[in-house]
């Protein structure tokens, strides 16, 4: 369909960003009061919003574990999401479950589950726009959302993708991008610690190229946690003065 | 900053989708002057030294807007220019509307000494501009180029100072933008008024497209036709046919798409290659022309042409075939053409320097006539030139071009060569340095070290040796049998490894995938990989080490594959052999040693191999070549000789066949969706069946349900008193055939990936990399088919790249072969230029006005 | 009481999740915070404020549900009712035990509970039934348990409901409110927050049948007004995220009287009264 043009001077043509530029990120947590913790995040034209609920008393009692919070995960497109096409989809369509455990095994070693034995944790994405890059919008707003819920977590967990198109590492693929037959690679780490929890690829990339690849969303991913990190610092300074009771 | 960008696009199913997308605008793009101190920049482009030219005589760039691209691309092209800034608006305005001019200019921004820079408008802060209510994307590109012209006069005059000032200057044909431009205070010429202010280059003048200049004849006055949508409308609801035009090699007024178009009025200004729509005729107008010769076109003394159509309309009978007549072209598929100038069309003297017009008559029997504007026609005339297309207005009988370039005198051998490789879209230029830069750096000295080792198997302890034909320095094939201990033999195929040198994504590489294939003509060889490659370091040469890829099997002595394995490897061939050298010692049977032994052993095996080939119901046809022996000094052709065959050429096939269906399998079994395969489709029933019809009288016929019928029909058919007509029938039934193909497996189904020719249910092509780039791309297959370990990138899996490139393949291997065809004929015209002789000779073809003689001895029509 | 020696300069530092509070190991890790693998320092595991109280280390976040302290008072609301036992959603990680034996039972302090009231439970509490309680404790596997051995708990009624940020509602003496506007406010630590209708009764008067009535009183039109009105008062302070006390729920209530109770919920509306609130805290801060 598209084809992405990376000129000499390595701006893209598609969007005019350069190769290891992010997209814009937008983001703000606490937007819902229902919700025990909430975010919304803008990745360029991809939108989403996150719900976390709990952690609270686990529903259905197949689903408890004693020793341990169960986190469950549910993502949705909202119906005018894409752009192309407007159509509802189920919950249970096949791509969306596949988001949604992959969101769950990056949450469940950081999140200290432990701590809230017989409980469940409920994370609810929706993607309201979508533009590329679902899997990293989605840990990145539940990262958010999480920390609005104050839940404990070893800390942040940011994702990034990164693809490979003609020998050029390209940061961040939008839906244009992504279309145009590129491999692309999710992965979420723990930027302080910088360890890896998540790192996923549907299509094939030759394995020269995964480490820069990797390297490239590994420098997305702790751009984005400075952007995370600066959102939530000052959204707590701001509630710690507004609550300090004289 | 950040700008949304929404616009409406149909899909392919017609539905019509909202896109948005994010456009981000920067301020970080720099300029790209080599003295700009204010932009951050790395490597600039464009030099202080730009164009100078008499008209403007201070140095200034220059701005082309995107018509210029689309129409004087030669000129921009010409080493005259440099210095240039495209804008990202032009830059992919283009991209949208030409992909060949695309690419060309590509090819001028990778030229370091063109200095062109591709300026991102479109993302500059400062440059980028909004579409107006009402206005339309066209005029608001003028108006992006314009800013960004602005912005770049007023950027130039704050980084120089008044010493060295440089201008830009806006090219562009459109009136109204000029105006605009000027009214705004920038500089902007047509390109018809800059390139005559150049006037060291006079020549650039005659380059000049001139689709602006139309005066027509107006004797064929054409009809009008109709517009895309209208186009795309009738082809929807049926009443027009979509097709690629193909005129008749022997009428130029006759032409098909499915359907058949006759007469100039109906061809409607189509041209040989372009995709037209065409509607169907009533019945009753349905004709058909005699098949009769019609060549040339006569002149008449004041250089128009004769009118022939009424001759026409009274030879045409009226026939049960359908007839059509274009209305529409979909796409023109113009490229440059070689001609000559006609004479009679020459009015002005010899010493005139006016431009005329004049006719352009092309090699290419089925292209029209071209009318181009020059000055230097009495200069021009007697040589080879290449024009260019430029717009066929409807009151013009023939298209309107412009001069290119010219090639050389008429009948100069190496005129005439460049003009058929020109002819035949070979790409012949010398490697660029690029290309050349990706050649090991040791060069000649490139020896196998221990490194290379690894991963390989070390074959050079074997009797390996090469059969190839004389004079052969591409080696890509050797051989080697050894008796194994329980009676069955080890044979192995050794190809030459250029996968190792040539990597994907390389230039190297990139050059090969290009030209496809190399072209053999009679006095030259257009190689595919550069010399040091292709007769050196990947030539399997005796005594050397090389890398090869070994495909080895273990035959029972009757043949029959015990198991094959492939690997990569290290080889020493131990002798270099001619067919005939190889020859002499399988008949020579005072010859003991282990490799005449072994030779022998091949050659028992072939035997049988070739059997069973047979008995599977293999055709053996005949394409009989000639060689001319050719002067050393003046390479004028002194002799003609046919190819002799002898029992070592079928040695070498039958193992290069069998590598090639063992590969096919292995590779199809790991990717079954994308591997590159070549099939051969059955022959369609009229072309043999007319054939069968003509040998009727004989009482033989021909059978063709499937390839073992017709080899049986083809070997009844023997006239004792005629030993040369059963190679005759043999011949012709080889025209009958269809084209072998490369495709890619993932986009048919396995029942139609038989080779009809070779009986052989999967093919493809393995033994030859160093001379066809299909062959470099199944090496990669199989080396990622033997090794799991191996990472290979998406190159190899993506169906539709394999797809396309099998297209581009195939027309490359096609072109060559066309090629290699008008050489021989080339050859044999000055062969028999000046000469008399007698020969027998068949008819084939019985033609209207002439008929189709084959010469055995020459194998000449 | 806890002493606070010297301030360490991480206290009252905002830290987010993954960052090192201190690096030193003499500290005891609390709530909200972590040791690294090599256990040689303290990391932040939530987004919020360093707290220490001595050699314990906590980190508070802001928004984060209730976790129970033994004599807290609490406003809950039955989800279930199962075999002796209550559960009662209290805006906690679990839903927290309410025994048939922690209640107090009709027809005397001191009576033992018999079959007949295990058979009858519903008639105490059903599903959905609001209550107040005191918290009493929580066990090894993280379940909780709750107590309304006190006339001053029980079924609340006559009122409305309002959840705020448990971190909103302060500690204090009582949590039962009689605000001058006459209305009684119940500041539930967990976050729920029950405003009535004023009940004059004496707790002694209480007829202990008609604690576990399910009728309501007849509330009056402005007694609803202004319960309305209070209700909102507090989802302004919410929504803002001040803190909530008897005082400063009287300061918005005061505040809010410019508008009618319905405009409350507009964001306008809610900013000024917050800022009156402020201004008037800011006012009475100078004058102590």
């Amino acid at each position: 369909m598209c084809i992405i043009t990376v000129l000499l001077i390595l701006i893209s043509l598609m969007d005019g960003r350069r190769a290891n530029e992010l997209r814009k990120i937008k983001c703000k947590p606490s937007v819902l009061s229902q919700a025990d913790g909430s975010a919304y995040i803008e990745q360029g034209n991809t939108k989403c919003l996150a719900a976390v609920y709990g952690p609270r008393e686990t529903r259905q009692k197949a689903q408890l574990i004693h020793n341990k919070a169960n986190i469950n995960v549910e993502i949705s497109l909202a119906p005018f999401s894409m752009p192309q096409e407007r159509k509802k989809r189920s919950k249970s369509d096949r791509r969306l479950l596949e988001i949604a455990s992959a969101v769950k095994q990056t949450f469940e070693p950081i999140i200290m589950t432990n701590l809230f034995a017989r409980s469940q944790i409920d994370i609810y994405l929706q993607i309201l726009q979508f533009d590329g890059g679902t899997i990293q919008i989605c840990i990145n707003a539940a990262t958010l959302a999480l920390i609005d819920a104050g839940i404990p977590m070893q800390e942040y967990v940011c994702a990034c993708s990164a693809g490979c198109h003609e020998n050029h590492t390209l940061l961040d693929l939008n839906n244009a991008e992504e279309m145009a037959d590129t491999p692309e690679l999710t992965v979420a780490l723990l930027p302080m610690s910088g360890k890896l929890t998540l790192l996923q690829m549907d299509s094939r990339l030759h394995v020269d190229k995964l480490e820069p690849v990797m390297n490239l969303a590994a420098l997305g991913c702790k751009e984005i946690y400075q952007t995370l990190d600066e959102t939530v610092r000052e959204y707590v300074k701001d509630l710690f003065q507004k609550s300090s009771p004289y | 900053m950040l700008q949304s960008k929404s616009f409406l696009k149909r899909t392919k199913k017609g539905n019509a989708i909202k896109v948005v997308q994010e456009h981000y605008l920067r301020d970080d793009i720099w300029c790209s002057v080599e003295c700009c101190k204010l932009c951050v920049q790395t490597g600039p482009v464009l030099s202080t030294s730009a164009m100078l030219t008499a008209q403007i005589p201070r140095p200034h760039y220059i701005v082309p807007d995107t018509n210029v691209f689309m129409n004087q691309i030669d000129i921009i092209e010409h080493p005259a220019l440099h210095d240039v800034i495209i804008m990202q608006t032009v830059y992919e305005e283009i991209r949208h509307l030409s992909l060949p001019i695309y690419n060309r200019l590509r090819a001028l921004i990778n030229d370091q000494k063109k200095r062109f820079y591709v300026f991102s408008n479109e993302h500059h802060r400062e440059t980028y501009i909004q579409r107006l209510k009402d206005e339309s994307p066209n005029d608001r590109n003028d108006r992006a180029i314009r800013s960004a012209v602005k912005w770049y006069s007023t950027h130039l005059k704050k980084i120089t100072n008044k010493e060295n000032h440089i201008e830009v200057v806006l090219l562009t044909d459109d009136v109204g933008n000029r105006t605009k431009a000027q009214e705004e205070g920038l500089s902007a010429f047509s390109v018809r008024e800059y390139v005559e202010g150049m006037t060291d280059t006079p020549e650039l003048v005659d380059i000049l497209g001139n689709s602006s200049n139309v005066e027509g004849d107006k004797k064929v006055p054409y009809e009008e036709h109709l517009t895309s949508s209208q186009i795309t409308n009738g082809i929807k609801n049926g009443t027009l046919h979509q097709g690629t035009l193909n005129i008749s090699m022997h009428n130029y007024l006759e032409a098909y798409t499915q359907i058949m178009i006759l007469g100039r009025p109906c061809l409607n200004r189509a041209i040989q290659g372009d995709v037209v729509a065409v509607q169907l005729l009533p019945k009753s107008e349905w004709l058909r022309t005699p098949t009769a010769v019609v060549v040339e076109e006569d002149l008449k003394e004041d250089g128009e042409p004769k009118e022939q159509n009424d001759e026409l309309e009274n030879e045409v009978i009226e026939s049960s075939q359908p007839t059509g007549k274009i209305v529409g072209i979909i796409k023109r598929n113009w490229r440059p053409y070689c001609g000559f100038i006609s004479k009679k069309s020459v009015k002005s003297s010899a010493t005139s320097t006016f431009s005329e017009n004049v006719l352009v008559v092309p090699m290419d029997r089925r292209i029209p006539y071209i009318y181009i504007r020059t000055r230097q026609a009495q200069n021009l005339m007697g040589q080879r030139i290449l024009v260019s297309i430029d717009a066929w207005p409807k009151n013009s009988t023939y298209p309107q071009g412009h001069y290119v370039r010219a090639l050389g005198a008429a009948g100069d051998k190496s005129t005439e060569t460049e003009v058929l490789l020109l002819e035949h879209d070979v790409p012949f230029q010398e490697f660029a340095s690029q290309v050349l830069n990706g050649l090991p750096v040791e060069g000649e000295a490139w020896r196998v070290t221990e490194e290379h080792l690894s991963g390989r198997a070390d074959l050079r302890h074997l009797n390996i040796c090469s059969i190839d034909p004389p004079g052969c320095t591409d080696i890509d094939d050797a051989l080697h049998v050894r008796p194994l201990p329980n009676g069955n033999y080890e044979v192995g195929v050794h190809i030459a490894d250029v996968t190792h040198f040539v990597k994907p994504f390389t230039a190297l590489d990139e050059e090969a995938a290009n030209r496809g294939t190399t072209v053999y003509l009679v006095n030259k060889r257009i190689d595919m990989l550069p010399e040091l490659l292709g007769s050196n370091l990947c030539s399997l040469r005796c005594n050397v080490d090389r890398l090869a890829f070994s495909c080895i099997w273990e035959l029972t002595s009757d043949a029959e594959i015990v198991n094959v394995n492939f690997t990569k490897s290290v080889i020493s061939s131990k002798a270099s052999l001619t067919y005939e050298e190889a020859q002499i010692l399988i008949d020579d049977t005072r010859k003991q040693d282990d490799l005449t032994k072994g030779i022998r052993i091949l050659n028992q095996l072939a035997k049988k191999l070739h059997k069973k080939r047979i008995d599977r119901g293999a055709i053996t046809l005949a394409s009989p070549e000639v060689r001319f022996q050719l002067d050393f000094d003046s390479q004028d052709p002194v002799d003609v000789e046919m190819k002799e065959l002898r029992e070592t050429n079928a040695l070498v096939e039958e193992f290069m066949l069998l590598a090639n269906i063992s590969v096919a399998e292995k590779i199809y079994s790991k990717f079954p969706a994308s591997s590159l395969l070549r099939r051969h489709p059955p022959p369609t029933s009229t072309k043999l069946e007319e054939l069968s019809n003509a040998i009727k009288p004989f009482n033989f016929s021909i059978e063709f349900e499937t390839s073992r019928a017709l080899a049986e029909s083809l070997d009844r058919a023997v006239l004792p008193d005629d030993p040369y007509f059963n190679k005759l029938l043999r011949i012709l039934t080889t025209r009958c055939m269809m084209q072998a193909v490369y495709f890619c497996s993932g986009t048919l189904q396995f029942q139609d990936f038989r080779h009809y020719g070779l009986a052989a249910g999967i093919y493809t092509h393995f033994t030859s990399p160093i001379r066809r780039y299909s062959d470099v791309i199944v090496h990669r297959l199989l080396h990622a088919a033997i090794n799991p370990d191996k990472n290979y990138g998406q190159e190899l899996v993506d169906i539709n790249k394999m797809q396309k490139l099998s297209d581009v393949l195939n027309h490359r291997h096609r072109m060559a072969q066309l090629a290699s065809r008008s050489s021989v004929e080339l050859h044999t015209n000055i062969f028999f230029k000046g000469k008399i002789e007698h020969n027998e000779g068949y008819v084939t073809r019985v033609l209207k006005n002439g008929f189709i003689v084959l010469v055995p001895k020459y194998l000449f029509l | 009481m806890f002493v606070r020696t010297q301030r360490d300069n991480f206290e009252s530092k905002v830290v987010t999740p993954g960052q090192v509070i201190t690096a030193d190991t003499q500290y005891m890790r609390g709530h909200g915070t972590y040791l690294n693998e090599e256990e040689s320092s303290h990391i932040s595991s939530v987004a919020g404020v360093v707290e220490r109280v001595n050699k314990l280390i906590t980190v508070r976040p802001l928004h984060t549900r209730y976790t129970g302290n033994i004599g807290d008072l609490v406003i809950g609301r039955i989800t279930e009712v199962t075999n002796k036992r209550w559960k009662v959603d209290i805006n906690s990680r679990q839903d927290a035990v309410l025994l048939l034996s922690a209640i107090n039972l009709p027809g005397g302090v001191q009576r033992r509970k018999t079959e007949a009231d295990e058979l009858q439970m519903r008639k105490f509490f059903a599903e959905g039934d609001l209550l107040a309680a005191e918290f009493q404790g929580s066990f090894n596997d993280g379940s909780t348990s709750l107590h309304t051995r006190n006339l001053k708990y029980g079924k609340l009624r006559n009122g409305s409901l309002i959840v705020v940020p448990p971190a909103l509602v302060q500690r204090c003496k009582t949590h039962f409110h009689t605000l001058s506007c006459g209305v009684d406010v119940t500041l539930g630590l967990n976050g729920y927050i029950w405003v009535s209708k004023h009940s004059s009764k004496n707790l002694d008067e209480l007829d202990p049948e008609a604690i576990y009535s399910n009728d309501n009183e007849p509330v009056d039109r402005s007694t609803r007004e202004t319960i309305a009105r209070v209700c909102n008062c507090i989802n302004a302070l919410s929504r803002h995220f001040m803190c909530i006390t008897d005082t400063i729920i009287a300061y918005a209530y005061e505040a809010s009287l410019k508008y009618p109770v319905k405009d409350l919920l507009k964001l306008e509306a809610m900013e000024f009264v917050t800022t009156e609130v402020r201004h008037k805290l800011s006012v009475v801060r100078s004058i102590y």
